[in-house]
């Protein structure tokens, strides 16, 4: 069991790498492949999700690959939300300069 | 001895080393300071009895040594991450810059050890003034005001802990420094002086501009020292004081999120891990706030862990600055073809703030996200979470993705010096065995540890949480939804203060400074006619003005018999 939740945190931790290899501009010559193999790990991580026993703490928990569902709407939200924070907090640059503080 | 002695008096011997030799004696203070800590055993040491000395005044026992698994726990995290800092910071030839950092961090071990309200405050108050020094060696115009802007928030902060610690003394009539939780009666303004004193220092909304204000302000080193002590020690008190305080784990689960927006919309990386630096003291102090043995634990084993890998990441982006002298995303990218080593440190600095599994904040922050799921706490669990993902986005992603990969800047910059790269080696080394190997770091905790990170709901949780969550920064970038990068400040809770201070400062040197002007016009015309009357050109001075005196004094006195009776008689 432990061995396959190294192998499982290993898989991840590629995961992650490679999607900035995959992302970065101008585009690496192996780009679709570094894609494809984050796309890879993220179903590893829904059907290891449907194999294990979880804790019931919330009901929401019994929701499948629920934390997939979250980390994904979670991140979306803070995206849009600080977009539109951004109208109303973010200033130039010498914003106090100008204003003479 | 005290360790934070040994760092105060190695820093007073600095200037006394020149060329090689200062590197090799620099060195020196922090890794016996390290020694010293390892080799301590629990107890109290260093009181100093006032009242044999026959000082009525002070009748007190002051506490120098107060030594338990808690004072422990931070003491060790400060000196082990002082040794890597100062290798890091070897190249720096300024021996003040030096100086400042070594006494700051003694400073912070004096917090740590203190055993008395009166011992804290006097470290407390040490600590500013030192990291005002070491913001100041940023020695450039916006660190100074910076500085300055600092130095306000803390002395306000400080004479509020100074206000509270002595109505608490004259209230308790103790000084000892123990649980002081929410008083009643007497001690409740007191308390909630103190527990104000104390939530400045650790940058709680709204108390917390100062910390993105300053802190990106300083020098590449200074910034790396500057994110360990100030926050961690408020933490280590809170810890002390306010455990098991409700408010606290509000404070902690707003705490949380608040800052993850600002470090979004942030260009200047610095700033995004200042910001990134409230969220994470956040998760500590919510974990305090509930204050069961397990939440507790997980504060202070989360506080421990984060001291390695936030100033893992601000060397790496320090490295950066040293190397391009910017620390703008829309002036860096594409770094990593030309500083892979940098890379690498910094993706471990934060894979370990995400809480990857094999990395270091997954095996302690895991605990206070428990901790809310065994209390039932839903909507703190939700927050925590939440704020997981938000780590991820702006210290997972943000910072390593648009410094190192991301549009290719052109920039071709060489990884850093040996030393630099030395510090930072020694830092992810520490990042990944907390994160294989947490159990050394569990036996230190206050408490005993019950608690296994490697489960496979945790470890299926996590990666499933981040992995999506960046799946959802693929996508959002790919259809160009991410907020592009641009040169902008984010207005944040010192607005109304720095407009307020600004229109002060204009009022001074506008109509206040006309106004005096033009008394001083008048003043010296009169002083003028006092001449002529003493040079006995009489004619000059008219009879009215005598009278006026006269009865100008005649009032003064009325005044001044009136108030006198007034004060003594009421």
């Amino acid at each position: 069991m432990d061995i396959m939740l190294a192998v499982l945190a290993i898989v991840g931790i590629v995961g992650y790498v490679f999607l900035f290899l995959g992302t970065a501009e101008p585009r690496h010559r192996h780009g679709n492949l570094f894609l494809a193999i984050v796309a890879s790990t993220l179903i590893v991580m829904v059907i290891a999700g449907l194999f294990i026993q979880w804790p019931i703490e919330f009901a929401w928990q019994k929701v499948t690959a629920f934390y997939a569902i979250f980390g994904f709407c979670a991140f979306t939200f803070l995206i849009y939300a600080a977009k539109g924070l951004r109208l109303w907090l973010s200033k130039d640059e010498d914003y106090y300069k100008k204003k003479g503080v | 001895m005290h360790p934070g002695l040994i760092l105060i008096i190695g820093a007073l011997l600095v200037p006394l080393f020149k060329g090689k030799w200062r590197k090799a004696y620099l060195i020196i203070p922090p890794l016996a300071a390290l020694i010293d800590v390892i080799l301590m055993y629990t107890g109290v040491f260093g009181e100093i009895p006032f009242s044999a000395w026959h000082l009525p005044f002070l009748d007190y026992e002051l506490v120098f040594g107060r030594v338990d698994k808690l004072s422990f726990l931070f003491a060790l995290a400060f000196t082990l991450a002082s040794v890597p800092v100062m290798i890091y910071s070897l190249h720096v030839k300024s021996s003040t810059e030096h100086m400042s950092q070594l006494v700051y961090a003694g400073s912070a071990l004096g917090i740590v050890f203190a055993g008395d309200l009166i011992s804290l405050y006097f470290f407390w108050e040490i600590m500013s003034i030192a990291s005002l020094l070491v913001i100041w060696h940023g020695a450039t115009d916006k660190a100074h005001s910076a500085g300055l802007r600092y130095i306000m928030w803390h002395v306000a902060g400080g004479i509020t802990l100074l206000a509270g610690i002595v109505m608490y003394i004259a209230a308790t009539g103790t000084i000892a420094f123990n649980a002081i939780g929410w008083g009643s009666g007497s001690t409740l303004l007191p308390s909630l002086l103190i527990f104000i004193g104390f939530i400045l220092n650790a940058g709680v909304p709204p108390l917390h501009a100062w910390l993105p204000d300053a802190y990106p302000e300083s020098t590449v080193t200074g910034s790396v020292y500057l994110s360990i002590f100030t926050t961690k020690s408020a933490v280590y008190v809170l810890a002390r004081s306010f455990a098991g305080f409700g408010p606290l784990m509000w404070l902690g689960a707003i705490m949380v999120v608040y800052p993850i927006f600002y470090a979004v919309l942030e260009n200047n990386l610095r700033r995004v891990l200042s910001y990134s630096l409230i969220n994470q003291v956040g998760f500590m102090l919510c974990g305090i706030g509930m204050g069961i043995p397990l939440s507790l634990n997980g504060a202070t084993a989360h506080a421990f862990a984060h001291i390695i890998y936030k100033s893992l990441l601000f060397m790496s982006v320090g490295s950066v600055i040293y190397r391009t002298g910017t620390a703008k995303i829309t002036e860096l990218g594409g770094l990593y073809k030309s500083m892979p080593l940098t890379t690498v440190f910094c993706l471990v600095g934060a894979a370990s703030i995400s809480a990857f599994p094999l990395f270091s904040g997954f095996t302690t922050k895991a605990m206070i996200v428990q901790a809310s799921a065994l209390g039932g706490l839903a909507i703190i669990y939700v927050l925590l979470q939440l704020a997981s993902a938000g780590v991820f986005e702006h210290a997972g992603i943000k910072v390593p993705f648009f410094t190192f990969f991301g549009h290719d800047s052109g920039l071709r910059v060489k990884d850093p010096p040996l030393n630099m790269l030395l510090g930072m080696g020694i830092m992810a080394f520490l990042c990944i065995f907390i994160g294989l190997y947490p159990y050394p770091l569990y036996q230190l905790l206050p408490y005993p540890v019950v608690f296994e990170a490697y489960t496979a709901p945790h470890v299926i949780e996590t990666l499933q949480l981040l992995l999506f969550a960046s799946f959802a920064f693929f996508l959002l970038i790919k259809s160009g939804i991410y907020p592009p990068e641009r040169n902008t400040i984010s207005l944040d809770t010192d607005w109304p203060l720095r407009l307020a201070g600004g229109k002060f400062i204009w009022f001074v040197k506008g109509p206040l400074t006309s106004f005096s002007t033009w008394m001083d016009s008048h003043v010296k015309r009169i002083a003028a006619d006092f001449t002529a009357y003493g040079e006995e050109k009489e004619e000059r001075v008219f009879i009215g003005v005598s009278v006026m005196l006269a009865l100008l004094f005649l009032a003064f006195y009325l005044i001044v018999q009136l108030a006198y009776g007034w004060i003594f008689t009421s």
